[in-house]
């Protein structure tokens, strides 16, 4: 379980320090898969950022499965990130390897325990024909699915998503969405996503947070409708939005 | 014509023995300063790298002392630093003058200092997501610059290196005041204060060919490992 209580962090800004995130408090249950939405700036991101300690509050706590986050040592700190995942808005794939050699990475850095094999993770997400191309050579929805085949390699106990969609059109969002819904149900752990796209969080998620200028503003049950509208082609879309009333 | 040209080959032909020992001292002073360059100078830059503001052994201190280091190696007129030098190489190497190991010394400095610059700015170039992505994997340091880093900050890496080699060779061409010899020793020796201008000439025209050779390595090397 994720519990975060009265946790704050400001930022120096150009008008002085603002708070990214506002005595926030907040519980995540394993294997949910749980949404922050907000606009852009409301904190989101940073908030998420507790969970692997990439960000730590100035004061509040975070914990995870009983670890207190914030205190943590430098050698415990990687033993805490080693199973927490994470996909990027912007892929960060290591462009000078392939496919294959940035899904391997992970495995690279830590001994695991039970992780899966590349070939597996790759056949997963679809790209089994991309196994040795380099980003370069893909387009966004295929480097997402590199990042989210990354994500996976490790069998991770949580997933951490950043705006996993919002650099892709919408029919590549819906495939990413749908990969990101399998891999919960195939691998059976706690899944957080940040984004300001409702749908995605209307596809993924039972519970939203809903952010606003760093404050948690309510927690939400999401009436989850499984299929969007994936089987629309991007014609049809356009005409349902532009032309119906 | 010919007779001229033939009188020339003459000349190279008789100049050849020296000229490939001045090569071999270049070579030697160069050997030097790519050794210093990539075993002192790329650690140097990369932990000027990550020293620095917002990186992960951020250290104001340490950044410093390296930053004034570099800075005060690479703003001294170079002649000078030789001259500077003469004592403190005496005293490890026993001679400071004479031949081109003791005239490496500088050449190391300047290496080191040169290509720490280089290789701070080309890991400064890495996009910051890379960064992150590296933290939340738990990555220690030794593993985010080998395995992130030098990665993805290789071919500029290579390219840094070809533009430092070229400066290299230009260094080398000054240890000549202190008997370090070498191939721009040679040039200013028999071409200059001889008055012949001709082997002055050759002698450029070989180091103009080694640079556009190192040049052409480089680049087509640092070509070669870009997949960005």
């Amino acid at each position: 379980m994720i519990d975060i209580k009265a946790a704050t962090k400001s930022f120096a800004g150009k008008n002085g320090d603002f708070k990214a995130v506002d005595s926030i408090t907040l519980s995540i249950q394993n294997k949910e898969i749980f949404g922050i939405i907000g606009e852009s700036g409301a904190g989101k991101s940073t908030l998420m950022r507790f969970i692997n300690a990439l960000e730590t509050p100035d004061s509040g706590q975070v914990t995870v499965d009983g670890t207190d986050v914030v205190t943590l040592g430098k050698k415990a700190l990687r033993q805490h990130q080693k199973d927490i995942s994470m996909v990027f808005q912007h892929f960060n794939l290591l462009s000078n390897k392939t496919v294959k050699a940035n899904i391997r990475l992970p495995l690279t850095l830590h001994k695991y325990k039970t992780p899966l094999s590349v070939d597996e993770v790759i056949e997963f997400v679809g790209l089994d024909d991309k196994r040795d191309s380099y980003p370069a050579e893909l387009s966004g929805g295929q480097k997402q699915r590199v990042g989210i085949a990354r994500a996976l390699v490790t069998r991770p106990k949580i997933l951490l998503c950043d705006e996993p969609t919002s650099a892709l059109d919408e029919n590549t969002t819906d495939e990413i969405v749908d990969v990101l819904r399998r891999a919960q149900e195939e691998f059976d752990m706690t899944v957080v996503i940040v984004t300001h796209e409702l749908g995605v969080i209307k596809q993924l998620c039972r519970r939203a947070a809903v952010m606003e200028r760093g404050r948690l503003i309510d927690t939400i049950e999401v009436n989850r409708s499984v299929r969007g509208r994936p089987e629309l082609s991007y014609h049809e879309r356009v005409l349902e939005v532009l032309q119906d009333a | 014509m010919p007779e001229a040209l033939q009188v020339y080959i003459q000349r190279v032909i008789e100049y050849a023995p020296r000229l490939g020992e001045s090569l071999y001292e270049t070579g030697i002073m160069m050997i030097f300063a790519m050794v210093a360059a990539i075993l002192l100078g790329l650690p140097l830059g990369t932990l000027l790298y990550l020293a620095s503001k917002g990186k992960p052994l951020e250290n104001k201190f340490l950044y410093q002392v390296a930053n004034i280091f570099v800075n005060i190696v690479r703003s001294f007129p170079f002649l000078l630093l030789v001259v500077v030098m003469q004592p403190l190489i005496r005293y490890f190497y026993g001679r400071a003058t004479g031949d081109p190991v003791a005239a490496s010394f500088p050449m190391m400095l300047i290496a080191i200092a040169l290509y720490a610059r280089f290789v701070e700015q080309s890991l400064h170039d890495i996009p910051k997501g890379v960064l992150e992505t590296a933290r939340s994997m738990g990555v220690t340091t030794p593993q985010l610059v080998w395995k992130f880093l030098y990665v993805e900050a290789r071919s500029s890496l290579i390219i840094g290196f070809t533009t430092a080699f070229v400066s290299f060779i230009s260094y080398s061409t000054i240890m000549g005041v202190v008997g370090g010899g070498g191939i721009g020793d040679f040039a200013i020796r028999y071409g200059y204060q001889r008055y012949e201008t001709d082997i002055m000439y050759s002698a450029i025209a070989v180091i103009i060919v080694f640079v556009i050779i190192a040049q052409w390595l480089g680049l087509k090397l640092a070509a070669r490992l870009d997949k960005r």
